[in-house]
């Protein structure tokens, strides 16, 4: 076996460990946490999700694990922190160790049960979707914090120290009688950081904590970060970006496929063959090429709006978060005014804007999923005032931000064709599907199950099932989110190709320089109406 | 004063079990005023009406219908339409029935609108009421509008997928399918990640647990609960003893 | 905090104290005979009841007994259910009553409340079904409370189809109609008495008919009643069992391998996959 003796030494102490900042020599400073995992499976799966990764962290230091979208970052985290547990989750052969206490597991039923409660004690996991933490039964913060405190029978005056003591280092302090269902998403996600910090854990795992972050959500939560690295917490951080975030780590870990392709110190590996490889994306995208895309001409536009106003009514709550009228009035906020679009053929135009002017409602408005209250929506030089949505689908094609809820079918090859045949005729479905599956990347995975893709790969799947109707229009929201480097290529070629076949793209995304080197027209969604910028 | 929740689930179901072991009709529309008009007092009369209206509306015709027409047991004919017969028996009986039922529907529906959930989790948690039990209840109540709202998004994904709903019967059923899908396997996974999450807060241990929230609970609403809980039984085991020898055969 | 050992005791001495495994058994044992006694005594005696009156007696017992039972059942299976099952719980519950509403928009002319419930249990096993029906319907009472005294009923659904799915009926699609059926001849013949005498008759207008055709017959309440529930509640357990099903088919494997009961007993179609290193 690859990973032979030589990690862990019989007293558990890291052969391996970055050198501690401190100076102090690695070898005798006993890791807060170290696995050698030779292999871990899940129930059901033939294929290995992990293997022959080695992994060992010392107090005080910031740990990276980059790789792209189903590396077995978030895989290796939870076996960490106790998430997923072998016998339990799957086949684990390897070891954990906390400290001086170490657990052999050899894929039996002979192996240790990880007691999850008493591990999550030393080991704690933040995952990527914040709300997940929660416990989704508690009515404000406080007593969400109190949640895991509860369990464990800690005395209530105790308790009452210990939440004003871990809201004041998180900055909940203020927060702490709201109800957690109506945070915004920075602070959710640092509701879930103190939910796991509130047990004092030597060693925190935080999956994808800046994703989808603002940039002041994300430098408060840069601020946490350095403050539980100053009280001595091991911080093992687990990204497809590498940051400035994960920059600041001392050691980075790079996955592919499951098994460890790079390691080092972050100044070794740069921007390195491993890390291109593994699909992780470097600070600032890929540069696109708007230039060589011919300019559209002056054709019939394929999508044109006309002085489109629209509002959510005022006792809505889906207005409520973006109506923020003076003094907290709630008005029937016109979110939408007087709009005017035009996309022709082979354009790519981008729209971005701040979160809550209004982008994705725009968006809604292509495809009817959303009726404008004044003005009119014209596609291919008709209008679609009473044709239903399922219908407009054809000349509309429409990538959500939430791929899961779009995809309904068994394998990929049939959630590609579903409704091709219709469209297409018997004959073209399939040599369609079969293309769009190509653009996207996705050829090889045709009879997976569309729900166990990773993440990235279930966009680029939603993806391939609007390209399969090549539309006239592709509308996208947020496209880049939580897609990993492969995925963004990907995504660049398949929008280049749609262009130049004559389809009009909107893109919509709070992302500028995306926006910039994708692009050929940036407009901004600015007070109810677009400008060019 | 705040009522604490356990005293107004018991005042609630004791009332309740207190209408159906009188079996009165009269007694049972007394109730059922009071609860509305105890509704209409803490504001929730409207909601309570219209829930308890969808649920006894179509009760109350099957009622009618069946024993308004069909009671083989009665004597008073008032009118016969070829095998229908409308007795005064029947009539009476619908009428104790429906009741009956309204009384109880209002009174727990009444508990159920008013009541503050996070203190009903506290006073259970209290009482040593498993902590699965309490979690159930609660997740269930956040998931319900959670759930509508997921549905909604699901449709106007697959709507902007190319799915048509078409009025028959088969395409109907077809798009239930595919809106069930996404939604159970969306449901399915959060839980999974949600079951590893309360594990590793020690949901799962089975230890004495504290409780980070407070509830105030005044002596005289002990009292009134153990008066209520007595009285209950009272009634229950005098109805049972006074109709014990006619209803069993000997 | 307690320092606690980061690793369970083993596997065989799971459920920690000696005595707690028979407790739980005997609470099993005490809630199904309180049902079964429930129903046994109401059938006694019901055709005294009927001439005798208004319904409160036997309303009292069937509630009562019934209700009992569904605790006891409760009590003794719920501190046992792992994490993983009892978050799946209000995921059921809320299915019973979205995808009956669902399929309600279909227009088929059934209640199909019970998707929830057998997809657990298909998932978890006939324990969590059993307490996955008594907590919907004490849940549910919130919203309606006449669902409540239904429980046994629900439960018996839950219990059915775990061990059905244990059977392997759920591994080849035209069984799963079959094990419905056969519920739902048995949970109808429990939930008649409530329907009988807690509320006097069925809430639908087309059970409704139903009833009243035999009532012209002659039949006592309980009888009609009987009989309606069994021309319906097959068919309806037919149904709920079949969607029931597909719905676990159309789940990545993944997924339905996270459940050992799935695993141990085999209970969707399809192998387990060689263990690689095996």
């Amino acid at each position: 076996m690859a990973c032979g003796g030589a990690y862990v030494t019989g007293d558990g102490r890291a052969q391996l460990g970055q050198p501690a900042e401190d100076g102090q020599p690695a070898a005798v400073t006993l890791p807060a946490a170290a696995a050698r995992i030779r292999s871990f499976s899940f129930h059901g799966d033939a294929v290995e999700a992990l293997r022959d990764v080695q992994l060992a962290v010392l107090p005080g230091t910031l740990t990276a694990v980059l790789g792209g979208s189903g590396s077995g970052k978030t895989t290796l985290g939870k076996l960490i922190a106790g998430w997923l547990r072998g016998g339990h989750s799957g086949v684990l052969r390897g070891s954990l160790a906390l400290g001086a206490d170490r657990l052999e597991f050899h894929g039996g039923s002979g192996d240790p049960r990880i007691n999850p409660a008493a591990w999550s004690g030393r080991v704690g996991y933040v995952p990527q979707d914040a709300a997940a933490m929660l416990s989704s039964v508690r009515s404000t913060v406080a007593e969400e914090l109190a949640f895991g405190l509860e369990n464990r029978g800690v005395p209530r005056l105790e308790m009452i120290r210990q939440v004003a003591r871990i809201a004041e280092q998180t900055g909940l302090s203020g927060l702490l009688e709201r109800d957690p269902a109506e945070l915004s998403g920075g602070e959710l996600r640092r509701l879930a950081v103190a939910c796991a910090a509130i047990a004092d854990p030597e060693v925190l795992v935080l999956d994808e904590p800046l994703a989808s972050l603002d940039a002041d959500g994300a430098s408060q939560l840069r601020t946490l970060v350095d403050r539980l690295l100053d009280a001595g917490t091991a911080v093992v951080l687990l990204s497809q970006t590498a940051d400035a975030l994960a920059r600041s780590a001392g050691h980075w870990i790079v996955l592919n496929g499951g098994t460890v392709t790079a390691e080092g110190p972050p100044a070794e590996l740069g921007n390195g063959a491993a890390l291109r490889d593994a699909g992780v994306v470097a600070e600032g995208l890929p540069a696109g090429t708007p230039g060589d895309l011919p300019l559209a001409a002056a054709s019939t536009p394929v999508l044109e709006l006309r002085g489109i106003g629209f509002g959510y009514g005022s006792g809505e709550t889906r207005g409520a978060r973006s109506a923020r009228g003076p003094a907290g009035v709630v008005p029937p906020v016109a979110l939408l005014r007087d709009l005017d679009l035009t996309v022709r053929p082979g354009e790519i135009v981008a729209i971005t804007g701040p979160n809550g002017t209004g982008k994705s409602t725009l968006l809604r408005h292509f495809n009817g999923l959303l009726r404008p209250q004044a003005g009119e929506v014209r596609v291919e030089g008709g209008g679609i005032d009473r044709i239903p949505t399922g219908r407009i689908a054809a000349s509309v094609g429409m990538l959500f931000q939430q791929p899961r809820d779009q995809l309904f079918e068994r394998t990929v090859l049939r959630e590609v064709g579903f409704g091709l045949r219709r469209l297409a005729g018997a004959e073209a479905a399939a040599g369609r599907a079969q293309e769009a599956l190509a653009a996207v990347g996705l050829s090889d995975a045709a009879q997976a199950h569309p729900a166990e893709l990773p993440s990235s790969r279930q966009r680029l799947l939603a993806l391939a099932t609007v390209l399969a109707r090549r539309p006239a229009v592709i509308a996208l929201d947020e496209p880049t989110v939580g897609l990993d480097r492969h995925g963004l290529e990907r995504l660049q070629h398949a929008i280049a190709a749609a262009a130049a076949r004559g389809a009009g793209v909107v893109l919509v995304t709070h992302d500028l320089a995306y926006a910039r080197a994708n692009a050929q027209r940036i407009l901004a969604l600015d007070g109810g109406s677009l400008r060019e910028i | 004063m705040r009522l604490h929740p356990l005293t107004a689930l018991t005042a609630a179901c004791c009332a309740a079990v207190m209408t159906t072991a009188a079996g009165s009709w009269p007694l049972s529309v007394a109730v059922a005023l009071a609860a509305v008009l105890l509704a209409a007092r803490t504001g929730v009369a409207a909601r309570v009406l219209l829930a308890a209206g969808v649920i006894l509306a179509p009760l109350f015709l099957s009622l009618l219908v069946l024993h308004g027409l069909f009671f083989p047991e009665g004597h008073t004919v008032l009118a016969q339409w070829g095998p229908a017969r409308v007795t005064a028996e029947g009539l009476g009986f619908a009428l104790e029935l429906a009741s009956r039922t309204a009384a109880c529907v209002l009174l727990l529906l009444l508990f159920s609108f008013t009541v503050s959930v996070p203190d009903l989790l506290t006073a259970l948690a209290a009482r040593r009421i498993p902590p699965q039990f309490s979690f159930v209840l609660a997740a269930t109540l956040t998931l319900v509008p959670a759930m509508a709202e997921r549905l909604e998004k699901i449709r106007q994904a697959q709507e902007a997928r190319g799915l048509v709903v078409g009025r028959g019967l088969l395409s109907r059923l077809a798009a239930a399918r595919l809106q069930a899908v996404p939604l159970v396997l969306g449901l399915v996974e959060d839980a999974g990640l949600r079951a590893q999450a309360l594990d590793a807060r020690g949901f799962g241990t089975t230890g004495p647990r504290t409780s980070y929230r407070q509830l105030q609970d005044p002596p005289a609403q002990r009292i009134f609960r153990a008066t209520a809980l007595l009285l209950a039984a009272a009634a229950v085991v005098l109805r049972l003893s006074t109709a014990w020898p006619a209803a069993v055969p000997t | 905090m307690s320092p606690q050992s980061l690793t369970l005791p083993d596997a065989g001495s799971r459920t920690g104290a000696g005595t707690a495994p028979g407790r739980r058994r005997l609470l099993e044992i005490a809630g199904a005979t309180a049902i079964a006694a429930t129903y046994v005594f109401l059938v006694l005696t019901q055709p005294v009841e009927i001439a005798n009156g208004p319904a409160s007696f036997s309303a009292l017992v069937a509630l009562g007994g019934f209700l009992l039972g569904a605790v006891l059942l409760l009590v003794a299976v719920l501190p046992v259910l792992p994490t993983s099952t009892l978050v799946l719980m209000p995921v059921a519950i809320v299915l019973n009553v979205v995808l009956g509403q669902l399929m309600g928009s279909t227009g088929l002319p059934f209640y199909l409340d019970a998707i929830g419930t057998v997809l657990i249990a298909v998932l978890a096993g006939p324990a969590a079904g059993a307490a996955t029906g008594v907590l919907g319907s004490i849940v549910w009472s919130f919203f309606n409370p006449t669902v409540l005294p239904f429980a046994a009923g629900a439960a018996l659904i839950g219990f059915l189809a775990g061990l059905a799915a244990r059977g392997g009926l759920f591994r080849r699609f035209y069984l799963a109609p079959v094990a419905g059926f056969l519920t739902g001849i048995l949970a109808g013949v429990v939930s008649a008495p409530i329907a009988a005498f807690v509320y006097g008759g069925t809430a639908g207008l087309g059970t409704g008919a139903i009833v009243s055709a035999f009532r012209a017959m002659g039949d006592t309440l309980l009888a009609a009643i009987t009989k309606q529930a069994l021309i319906s509640d097959p068919m309806d357990k037919a149904i709920v069992f079949t969607i029931a099903a597909l719905l676990a088919y159309a789940l990545p494997r993944r997924t339905t391998f996270q459940f050992a009961f799935v695993r141990r007993f085999r209970v969707l179609a399809g192998k387990l996959p060689a263990d690689p290193a095996a």
